[in-house]
């Protein structure tokens, strides 16, 4: 909540209120008196000191102190007392709940706290117009609290030092000081080469390739690297892949588009970033385009899913890429956005900006006209194959009929004397490395026949796949070049060599074809005005003269100094990302309207108020009146995604949703495609529930998802053919719809082997019923159900809990509905009966089969607060019986994601008075928008 | 330049080693202290080691073992047995990534990795030194054995004139320089800019716990200054170019670095992986691949071929712990103050498994008397279906465990080991708290 200072001291005169309250003895004031007859009449029967029902002594608690959330949210719930028990009227209850809340210590939390990694990066994309995600860079601070915003996690050293190079590195992504690289555009129809055992999963095709779909090596999908493309510097690239389907089947082949170093596939997969999926349903040629970002030293690998997910070696079937064009670093436009963002009419100086294709075949060898001569060829391996651009092929020294004699060498001849700066090498990669070039020498000369001594020697990596430049210590013009192997390797200690691939280097150097953007102007008001402009939007705030004054300052200084306008300006735009306005939250705002403004932005894009949102705070009219609307239009803009998404991972703790991979043996269809969908699932789905504004009964049970072919593979359901998701409705007797029978929440409340009834169940009596639960007594044997051949030893090994009073007192509220959950395994598929794990012999290898035994039959029955239940079914009829507790925990997660700390006892008294009583008026944007305006406190200027 | 006193620092309220000590450093303006630091570097070999060959067939006396007899340390080194990997369930491919974070199923496609120990390590013993910690591999791959606190990788240095030149090559200042002087420059207008604001009656608490992160700050740009204007160590390069067996060579000279890194205290941190090379490597005495002949399946041609391999990169280990041994520092050697662990992520490479790890500690942390473990202690408390209650094997694993130096599994996991293996060996360590390697959070 943002509380300006005043409210703050009003916060600290409660405080000080509730300790003298506390301290006094409770039957001594009219109110206590009171409250406490109601208590005696309602509660104690089950709750003295003798009968203490559910291990709890009402009498000794309300008369010593303590606390009294369990007692309050029991009754606010309307769990307690029991349906069969007589009941307050509202009017008593209201009573019993405001004394509970008076008494209740208040935790006081610090009324600010330090913003997000995800604010950073989101904000500060905003503000300079760009697209960049640095997150990664910034350490994870939230350690084991829920939510990232919570008000105990203060800022620290690593966090700002992370701040103050991320920042740098975005201004300059922004507005780089030596401006951007050309465009280029990069045409490619070849793939780098594999290990043997995995090129047969792809073959020439027509003009391109096609690849077979993979399923997995041990637990990886393989993808194939494309050649010809290196990114040459870090920025956003657009790839237009031509492709189509081949096959005789109604469902889609995806291609998955990954972007990471590339590796030969007989060493061990190195880390890839998935990039976006094409779905190919499509018989005929298309082009897809997909928009990723690209850093150097990163290659563009494809891998082939389909719904027949084991491999196909030497197919016909898959996915025909013709060709894979590549655009780019691409800008919004020309000058970038972030000019005009950050410089608004300065009249900017700006270069045209160059656009370059760089052909497939046309090697920097072929450009400038030169020719190859070697010492010797074997037949099949002749030198056109070291020079055709790719490694999959190569030249090799004769070895049949007899062996050449050493001296090897290449010799490049270089008609035009066109300057050369060194040669390009890569090693073909198959094979065990005999005859891949150890050592060089290079030598020079104007006829060919006189050589002088060499101008250069060195080493090559004989296990580096990857091109390994030779840069000569001058540029050249000679004639002829000789790369001479002066050592490679063999195996069996005969003289070979043999090289995958090598070209000239010519001269591109990268800043002859930069354009680099300058703002006309020297003028320091101009650069005050920059500043002030900039900070005012970071800070949601108008700023005096001396506020800006530091700011402004260190921006003068480098002028002064340096005389380049832009990088002053960087400067200042730095220190206003590095500072404590920027950085902490609430900021310094100079009337409450901007503060809600910040709050607002914060909350729903995780970012800054637009100009909209700054036009209402400058002439204070963002008040109780006007706010609801800003909600609205605010949830209907895109970058809302970005709190669906924040608060999926934080209140469904989908976060921790790649922290376990399910088993390769009890789960061999689980593969990385769906990993990536199922989270989206839940994001796609409570995105329509909100901006639908459906009743929050949806978040428990509903006739629908949002689904692709996947997912719908992977729930049972037919018919729903290629990977865009849609809304999908679901017949009466599927288990699906809402949010406890997704894929995504039944994985991550499993550990990837079996599932745990008490986990799913914890994750549901948090996050969805929201019990409040006292924690687990200290000093008791942690319960490690194992699914055995009997099944119904995992329900008598968790029993135990109901024989011992302390554990049943909270298990009771746990336990069943993890059974409910028992019906799904622990990557969220139907089952009937359970897996366990069969032993494989030497080696784990990968089939499709996987390595289990089924045993017993699944039991998913259960009772939960007196009312049995059979199934999934049963369990979510029982939870939709009371909407009210469903919102009430809905609307308490959102306050805590939104002001990062648990309401109040007062504060809950006050939303859960925000709920409706009829189901159907009860909806999940009305609800979004009432906490929220309460959390911004009275509304008034 | 602001200075700051160390109180200032303390009122703060955050123990932050590395700053406070870089403050240290400048405060004590040498002479230095008498007493030798502590250091610890951790070597992984990825394949393994054949284990018939490395442990030693009596308990007690590595003189029985057939790789480490010819070690010349002996007295100052302990063998571990029957450490394990839990959660490795599949073919364990990539478990070197684990192997000092601890972090379970490495080769999914999702596998997101931990903090790796000697990183919490650097935390504790980096301020004083110019390099918080250094970490080698042998070959270029983009991973070794460190990873940061989020989790990726930290690319491992290969190259061993680049690691000489960064260790004790003066450089250009100029660039580094101008950075430091920006941001400066932008601190003090956050200064200007918090002295304004507090006037004004802004809220206090805020301004203060943001000014406690700024001041850690300056003490970190401090150390990166104070290092600046210092020389680097002149050393005499003593590094092999042997060509004709690059393999070994390069592991040499990598253990050589070590060496002068620990000698000259420009780091107290490193690690080294030796990951397998793809291809034929040569060693005096053999050819081959290493990964081929690790997967020997018995066969004794392929072991007798392996144990040449793997004997190697053990002849510079011994030459590298009998050279620190020969350095004198203060009251010892400077092997004496330095912790060395040297292990594999495989148990049994040619089986892939994850059990029996071989595991020497030499220095400080050698046992000389084998802890037990109480019974009472006994309680699993992962919850991955490797750690389940009562199959025997885990039993019979359990009693061995407890009989070699406590139990290796039975009050946690993989990673409370080596981080017992190292407070073992740092027990003694100045301004060392366990208390912040153990409770860091490892979810």
């Amino acid at each position: 909540m943002h509380f300006p200072a005043n409210r703050g001291i009003l916060l600290l005169a409660l405080a000080l209120q509730v300790t003298l309250l506390s301290e006094a003895n409770p039957l001594e004031t009219p109110l206590g008196k009171q409250a406490f007859q109601r208590f005696e009449k309602y509660c104690f029967d089950c709750h003295d000191e003798e009968s203490k029902k559910g291990d709890l002594d009402l009498v000794a608690l309300l008369e010593k102190g303590g606390d009294h959330t369990l007692a309050f949210e029991n009754l606010v719930t309307a769990k307690m007392p029991p349906k069969n028990k007589k009941q307050p009227s509202a009017q008593e209850k209201r009573l019993m709940l405001d004394w509970l809340a008076r008494r209740q210590a208040e935790n006081n939390p610090d009324p600010y706290r330090r913003i997000s990694r995800h604010e950073f990066i989101h904000s500060a994309n905003d503000l300079l117009g760009v697209e960049l995600d640095l997150t990664g860079e910034i350490p994870e601070d939230r350690g084991t609290n829920d939510f990232d915003s919570d008000r105990r996690i203060k800022l620290t050293r690593e966090m700002l030092a992370s701040y103050f190079s991320v920042a740098d590195e975005m201004l300059e992504f922004a507005l780089p000081a030596e401006g951007f690289p050309a465009e280029r555009t990069w045409l490619t129809n070849k793939i780098k080469d594999s290990h043997k055992t995995y090129n047969l999963y792809t073959r020439k095709y027509k003009e391109g390739i096609l690849f077979s779909w993979t399923r997995a090596n041990n637990g990886n999908s393989y993808s194939f690297f494309y050649d010809n493309f290196d990114p040459p510097v870090k920025g956003w690239y657009e790839l237009t892949f031509d492709a189509m389907k081949l096959g005789d089947f109604p469902e889609d082949v995806s291609l998955e588009v990954f972007a990471g170093k590339y590796y030969y596939a007989d060493d061990r997969p190195q880390p890839q970033r998935l990039l976006d999926v094409i779905s190919l349903g499509n018989r005929e040629l298309k082009s897809h385009k997909v928009k990723v970002f690209l850093r150097p030293g990163e290659n563009v690998s494809v891998h082939c899913y389909s719904k027949h997910n084991f491999r196909q070696r030497n197919g016909n079937q898959g996915a025909y890429v013709k060709q894979l064009k590549v655009r780019g670093p691409i800008l919004d436009q020309w000058p970038p956005t972030s000019y005009k963002q950050i410089f608004g009419d300065l009249p900017l100086k700006t270069p045209v900006r160059e656009a370059k294709e760089v052909s497939m075949t046309q090697t920097n060898l072929k450009a400038i006209g030169g020719n190859v001569t070697v010492s010797s060829f074997q037949k099949g391996m002749e030198m056109e194959r070291m020079l055709d651009g790719s490694n999959r092929t190569f030249w090799h020294t004769r070895f049949k009929p007899t062996l050449a004699k050493p001296p090897h060498h290449v010799t490049i001849e270089n008609p035009d004397s066109k300057e050369i700066e060194g040669l390009n090498y890569a090693t073909w990669t198959g094979g065990n490395g005999n005859g891949q070039v150890k050592a060089y020498a290079i030598h020079l000369s104007e006829d060919g026949k006189n050589w002088g001594p060499p101008i250069l020697k060195g080493d090559l990596e004989i296990r580096l796949a990857n091109e390994q430049p030779i840069l000569f210590p001058e540029k050249t013009t000679k004639r002829f070049i000789k790369f001479l192997v002066a050592d490679a390797h063999s195996i069996d200690g005969r003289s070979i060599a043999s090289i995958g691939k090598l070209d000239v280097m010519t001269s591109f150097s990268p800043n002859d074809s930069t354009a680099k953007i300058t703002v006309s102007s020297s003028s320091p008001d101009e650069l005050k005005n920059v500043i002030k402009r900039f900070a005012e939007k970071a800070f949601s705030s108008s700023l005096s003269e001396e506020e800006l004054a530091p700011y402004y300052g260190v921006s003068l200084n480098s002028l002064k100094e340096q005389g380049d306008f832009v990088q002053a300006a960087k400067h200042g735009l730095k220190a206003v990302l590095c500072s404590h306005r920027f950085l902490m939250a609430p900021g310094e705002h100079a009337n409450q309207s901007y503060s809600r403004a910040a709050h607002l932005a914060r909350i729903l894009w995780l970012s800054v108020p637009d100009e909209k949102l700054l036009g209402l705070s400058k002439t204070k009219t963002l008040s109780a009146q006007t706010i609801p609307a800003q909600i609205d239009r605010m949830l209907k803009d895109e970058k809302s995604r970005r709190m669906i998404h924040s608060f999926c991972d934080q209140w469904l703790n989908l976060r921790s949703f790649d922290k376990v991979t399910p088993s390769l043996k009890l789960y061999p269809k689980y593969d990385d495609l769906l990993n990536h969908y199922l989270p989206i699932e839940t994001e796609a789905y409570l995105e329509h529930l909100i901006r639908e504004n459906l009743p929050v009964g949806y978040l428990i049970d509903s006739d629908f998802s949002i689904l692709n072919q996947c997912l719908a593979q992977h729930y049972g359901i037919e018919g729903v053919i290629s990977q865009e998701m849609r809304k999908v409705s679901f017949k009466p007797s599927v288990p699906r719809g809402g949010l406890l029978t997704m894929g995504s929440v039944l994985k991550v409340t499993a550990d990837g082997f079996d599932t745990s009834p008490i986990l799913r169940g914890a994750w549901i009596s948090k996050n969805i019923a929201g019990n409040t639960l006292s924690p687990p007594p200290e000093d008791i044997e942690v319960i490690e159900p194992e699914h055995g051949k009997d099944a119904a030893t995992l329900r008598e090994q968790i029993e135990v809990h109901k024989n011992n009073q302390a554990c049943f007192a909270c298990h009771k509220s746990i336990d069943p509905y993890g059974f409910a959950l028992e019906s799904f395994d622990a990557t969220g598929q139907w089952r009937v009966r359970y897996r366990v794990k069969k032993p494989h012999g030497g080696t784990f290898q990968y089939r499709p089969k996987g390595y289990y035994d089924l045993t017993g039959v699944v039991d998913p029955s259960g009772e939960i607060e007196k009312e049995k239940f059979k199934d999934i079914f049963g369990l979510k009829k029982i939870l939709l019986s009371d909407h009210k507790r469903i919102a009430y925990n809905f609307i308490k997660k959102l306050f805590e994601y939104a002001n990062g700390y648990k309401p109040s006892l007062n504060q809950r008294l006050d939303l859960f008075a925000l709920i409706p009583d009829e189901p159907n008026e009860c909806r999940m944007k009305d609800l979004i928008t009432k906490t929220l305006v309460y959390s911004l406190g009275d509304a008034q200027e | 330049m602001r200075t700051i006193s160390r109180q200032e620092f303390l009122k703060a309220g955050t123990a932050l080693p590395l700053a406070l000590q870089s403050l240290d450093l400048r405060a004590a303006t040498k002479p230095k202290s008498t007493v030798p630091p502590r250091r610890i570097i951790f070597i992984c070999s990825c394949l393994g080691f054949y284990e018939p060959y490395f442990f030693p067939k009596k308990r007690g006396d590595l003189g029985t073992s057939d790789y480490l007899k010819g070690m010349k340390t002996r007295d100052k080194m302990t063998v571990f047995q029957n450490l394990f990997h839990p959660g490795m369930d599949t073919s364990n491919h990539d478990s070197e990534k684990s192997f000092l974070t601890g972090s379970l199923s490495p080769e999914s496609p999702t596998f997101s990795n931990g903090i790796s120990l000697d990183q919490v390590l650097a935390r504790q013993m980096g301020g004083d030194t110019r390099f918080p910690f250094l970490n080698f591999s042998i070959y270029d791959r983009g991973w070794g054995i460190s990873w940061n606190d989020r989790g990726s990788p930290i690319p491992p240095m290969h190259d061993e004139e680049k690691i000489f030149g960064k260790l004790f090559k003066e450089e250009d200042l100029q660039a580094k320089k101008q950075q430091l002087r920006n941001d400066q420059n932008i601190l003090d207008c956050l200064h200007r800019d918090m002295a304004q604001l507090r006037k004004r009656g802004s809220q206090p608490g805020k301004l203060d716990s943001y000014k406690a992160a700024i001041r850690e700050l300056e003490a970190q740009l401090d150390h990166e200054k104070f290092w600046l204007n210092a020389q680097k160590p002149k050393v005499e390069k003593s590094l092999s170019e042997d060509r004709e067996f690059a393999f070994s060579t390069k592991i040499s000279n990598l253990f050589e670095l070590a060496k002068l890194a620990f000698r000259t205290d420009s780091t107290r941190v490193i690690t080294l992986s030796m990951d397998w090379i793809d291809g034929a490597i040569k060693v005096p005495g053999a050819t081959g691949g290493w990964h081929t002949l690790s997967h020997h399946g018995g066969k004794p041609n392929m072991i007798g071929q392996l144990s040449k391999i793997e004997i190697d990169p053990l002849k510079h280990f011994n030459r590298f712990l009998y050279e620190m041994d020969q350095i004198k520092e203060g009251e010892g050697t400077l092997l004496d103050h330095t912790t060395v662990v040297m292990g594999s992520n495989f148990g049994d490479s040619s089986n892939h498994t994850c059990n029996n790890l071989p595991m020497i500690v030499a220095g400080v942390g050698i046992v000389t008397k084998p802890k037990r473990c109480s019974k009472s202690r006994l309680r699993c408390a992962t919850s991955t279906s490797n750690c389940s209650t009562s199959t025997t094997s885990t039993q019979a694993r359990l009693e061995v465990a407890r009989r070699i130096w406590g139990c290796s599994r039975c009050d946690g996991n993989y990673l409370s080991n080596l981080q017992k293996i190292t407070l073992l060996a740092l027990g003694s360590l100045n301004k060392f708290d366990p208390s912040r390697v153990l409770t860091y959070d490892y979810a």
